[in-house]
């Protein structure tokens, strides 16, 4: 008699060998967003948390799940190792730590493809859950680049070019490398590129560095885009020569 | 013709493209008012194109200012934004609502309920420590409690709002300046001892309006 499909929630890029035998249940990516759930972390975490870390817990608090696998390697930040350890207190659910530490690189063809930047970050997160084979072509010369994690609102990559390139942690996450930190460091010369982090995420910290060496554009936000960060980043493309 | 606009929070700078004719009017008394081209708040329901603030205010000062370097300040009602070029390139730019928030429309909102003449007030040696107008606002009538007179605290005031702007656009020793507050002659004398103030009025933006018709006249001729 078949075991009954289970409902797993993951954070982060767990390695896939831990992944892959769950993906006969219904797998859920905690990070992303899930319509109609309630906002319940705001009382539970400090108002200096991403979020992301943020949707979360409140993911996890709301979509009854019988399982969290955590990804809590280099990859993920001190805030989710502090968020596996606050669910395994509100949770009677098994909550599995595992630690991806891969090298071994699945590539990028999705980051560097020709595709609308909002486009690939779908079909990045999703293959998370749906590993698919993909036809695509890559982008020659990509006109500007986002760096970064994948953002909570998905408008800022409404304002890229088709064809921009993706790098930062959401490439790591693509090659399935995510605490490949050189990976996470490449940049490629002559792009406009901007760099993102959710506030109060730490990577702000190396998203501003790399924005000053590399002449390029640092921006971050708390959850929805705010006008002005949209006006930063249109201008910049415009006046670097991406946008037409 | 072409009516462009920019709709600030608090003032409406209008230019008819035919007549050369330019209107300043308070935004309370300009909710009918519709525009070909617009930048500034709600700009985009208020007309069939809009470009935002930063490009206006770059192309805007690409027009007026006949320089490949410069660094342009542009303090509103509710903001401060700044753009730098660099050799006609981008270099850097900012802009700013939380920290700025409310430092203009504060300045004026103090004007009036003083009933200040700011071209007869000198600057102030000290400064308020503006975080943002309305914390800046708490300390200023703090002063006056104080003893402080309401001019010398306003002034206070005003140079921090000033020493606030000048670092938030990296402290150059020349710079210009856009908006309403190019009239208030104590905000100009704010800044520090030897930094070069130039000020460029309130229509900046909507001579970057201007360029961005120019611009999109070229693109449809084809060139």
């Amino acid at each position: 008699m078949p075991r009954p499909r289970r409902r797993i929630g993951f954070v982060g890029c767990p390695p896939e060998d831990v992944l892959a035998p769950r993906r006969r249940h219904e797998l859920i990516d905690l990070d992303n967003l899930v319509e109609g759930v309630e906002a319940r972390s705001q009382t539970i975490l400090p108002r200096t948390t991403c979020r992301i870390i943020r949707r979360i817990l409140d993911n996890a608090l709301s979509l009854n799940l019988d399982e969290i696998v955590i990804d809590e390697g280099y990859g993920k930040c001190d805030a989710a190792r502090g968020l596996a350890d606050v669910l395994a207190d509100l949770l009677s659910i098994p909550i599995v730590r595992t630690r991806n530490d891969a090298r071994a690189g699945a590539g990028t063809p999705i980051c560097d493809s020709d595709l609308p930047v909002r486009r690939k970050m779908e079909l990045i997160l999703d293959g998370l859950v749906k590993p698919q084979a993909l036809t695509l072509r890559a982008e020659a010369n990509p006109r500007a680049a986002i760096w970064g994690v994948p953002a909570a609102d998905f408008a800022l990559y409404e304002l890229f070019p088709a064809g921009a390139q993706v790098l930062g942690w959401t490439r790591c996450l693509e090659n399935r490398t995510p605490a490949d930190g050189e990976l996470e460091l490449f940049v490629p010369a002559n792009v406009p590129v901007v760099f993102f982090a959710q506030t109060f995420c730490p990577k702000n910290v190396i998203a501003q560095h790399l924005a000053r060496k590399h002449h390029g554009l640092h921006v971050d936000f708390d959850g929805v885009m705010s006008r002005t960060v949209r006006a930063k980043i249109e201008a910049y493309l415009r006046f670097r020569g991406a946008l037409d | 013709m072409a009516r462009l606009a920019d709709f600030g929070t608090a003032w409406t700078k209008l230019l008819d493209t035919d007549t050369g004719r330019r209107q300043v009017l308070p935004s309370r008394d300009a909710h009918g008012i519709r525009a070909d081209i617009a930048t500034g708040h709600n700009a985009d329901r208020r007309a069939p194109r809009h470009v935002n603030e930063l490009i206006a205010l770059a192309q805007g000062g690409e027009r007026l200012i006949r320089e490949r370097d410069f660094v342009l300040l542009d303090v509103g009602s509710r903001d401060v934004k700044y753009v730098h070029l660099r050799g006609g390139e981008l270099a850097a730019m900012d802009w700013e609502t939380t920290c700025g928030a409310l430092t203009g429309f504060t300045l004026e909102l103090l004007g009036r309920y003083y009933d200040l003449d700011y071209s007869a007030i000198p600057p102030a040696d000290l400064a308020v420590p503006v975080t943002c107008g309305v914390l800046g606002m708490e300390q200023l009538f703090e002063l006056v409690s104080q003893g402080v007179s309401e001019a010398d605290a306003v002034a206070r005031f005003a140079r921090g709002i000033a020493l606030n702007a000048h670092r938030f656009i990296g402290e150059p020793g020349r710079f210009y300046l856009s908006g309403g507050m190019c009239e208030n002659r104590l905000f100009l004398r704010s800044f520090p001892d030897g930094v070069e103030v130039i000020p460029l009025g309130r229509f900046v933006l909507v001579e970057g309006l201007v360029a961005e018709m120019q611009r999109s006249a070229e693109t449809a001729a084809g060139g």
